[in-house]
């Protein structure tokens, strides 16, 4: 109390450094962030991921086939969902004259589609890449008759191989 | 941001004939506010630090049999998984009856010892019922993944190769009868 205040007129903290740092990492940020794509925006899906122990494995960027299965919050039907995500395999694979989905639904990512469309889908990507890799991306609720369903279809496919979509344990 | 950098850069632009034409104002203590960049920086930095999801999914490879072959295995090197539609583990070692695993530790150590025991030859078969949850599908898968690093490592100990022999198949009608008495 007794103390006098010293008044510190012209205080100058040089802010530089803090600035660099907060610039550093905004573009940091930006770079890496990822944004919902077109496909994951109209869903009126949400899925809780089964969860596994800590694996090396991600999932592969390119020459990616979704198949999801995931319960519409709205009207709690399990369904089906196919997407691709590269532009060029989706003008060959959904256009193709033996897939039957109405003429509309062509041009989106993602379909919506029953284990018969399922199949022909699958075959027809494997038609235009062989490359291709499928990935099942499922709620964990699903109850297991969907997905041995759904590797039946893979199996008459012949996919015989498919990566499980998880997250890891925390 | 303009002469931003003024200060220190004046006598550097003194090169060409103009520049020593104009009249260069001299711009002493020339202070910008910083204040509102700073703030829209922290702004979008804290935005995209909030927005950003760090775990990306991982995947877990899976490989089913193709459709054309039935392979004729021993009964002695065959191992079933059964999975009950409430959940309940149970194991049958060579055509034997089912029994109750307790958990998912024990089936880990199961598929371990079992391993050892025919040295690699066995095959592994998990049958799953058709109610039963896809979190819990992983969770078994995951707990066998993890007994093959341990495997891997018992088995380069005697100097032999894992190689894994898994398979998963759909439970008969008679299995699923057989179940739901135990």
């Amino acid at each position: 109390m007794g103390k006098v205040k010293k008044k510190r007129v012209g205080f100058v903290l040089d802010m530089t450094p803090l600035v660099d740092i907060a610039f550093l990492l905004l573009t940091f940020f930006m770079f890496t962030a990822k944004f919902k794509s077109d496909s994951e925006n109209d869903q009126k899906f949400q899925i809780k991921r089964p969860v596994a122990s800590a694996d090396t494995s991600k999932l592969p960027d390119q020459n990616l086939a979704m198949i999801k299965i995931a319960i519409d919050t709205v009207s709690n039907d399990t369904s089906y969902y196919y997407s691709l995500n590269s532009e060029v395999d989706r003008k060959i694979v959904y256009y193709a004259s033996s897939v039957n989905i109405p003429e509309e639904m062509r041009s989106r990512v993602q379909l919506k589609v029953d284990l018969k469309q399922l199949e022909i889908l699958v075959k027809q990507t494997r038609i235009a890449n062989i490359k291709m890799r499928f990935a099942l991306d499922a709620d964990r609720k699903i109850q297991y008759k969907w997905i041995e369903d759904m590797m039946d279809v893979m199996r008459k496919s012949n996919a015989t191989v498919f990566n499980f979509v998880t997250d890891k344990q925390q | 941001m303009a002469g931003g950098g003024s200060l220190e850069r004046g006598p550097k632009v003194k090169r060409g004939s103009f520049a020593t034409k104009r009249k260069k104002k001299k711009r002493v203590g020339f202070v910008l506010d910083m204040t509102p960049l700073v703030d829209i920086a922290f702004l979008l930095l804290t935005f995209f630090m909030l927005s950003t999801t760090l775990n990306t999914p991982q995947t877990m490879e899976m490989s089913i049999p193709p459709d054309t072959d039935n392979v004729d295995v021993k009964q002695s090197e065959l191992l079933i998984v059964y999975v009950r539609d409430d959940s309940k583990i149970f194991k049958s070692l060579g055509g034997d009856e089912p029994v109750p695993v307790a958990n998912l530790k024990e089936l880990r150590s199961l598929s371990i010892n079992e391993n050892m025991r025919v040295k690699n030859k066995l095959i592994t078969s998990l049958k799953f019922g058709k109610k039963v949850p896809y979190g819990f599908v992983v969770n078994v898968l995951d707990e066998l993944n993890l007994a093959e690093g341990e495997l891997t490592q018992k088995l380069s100990a005697e100097n032999i190769k894992r190689e894994r022999k898994f398979a998963l198949t759909p439970m008969t009608p008679e299995e699923i009868e057989k179940l739901k008495t135990l």
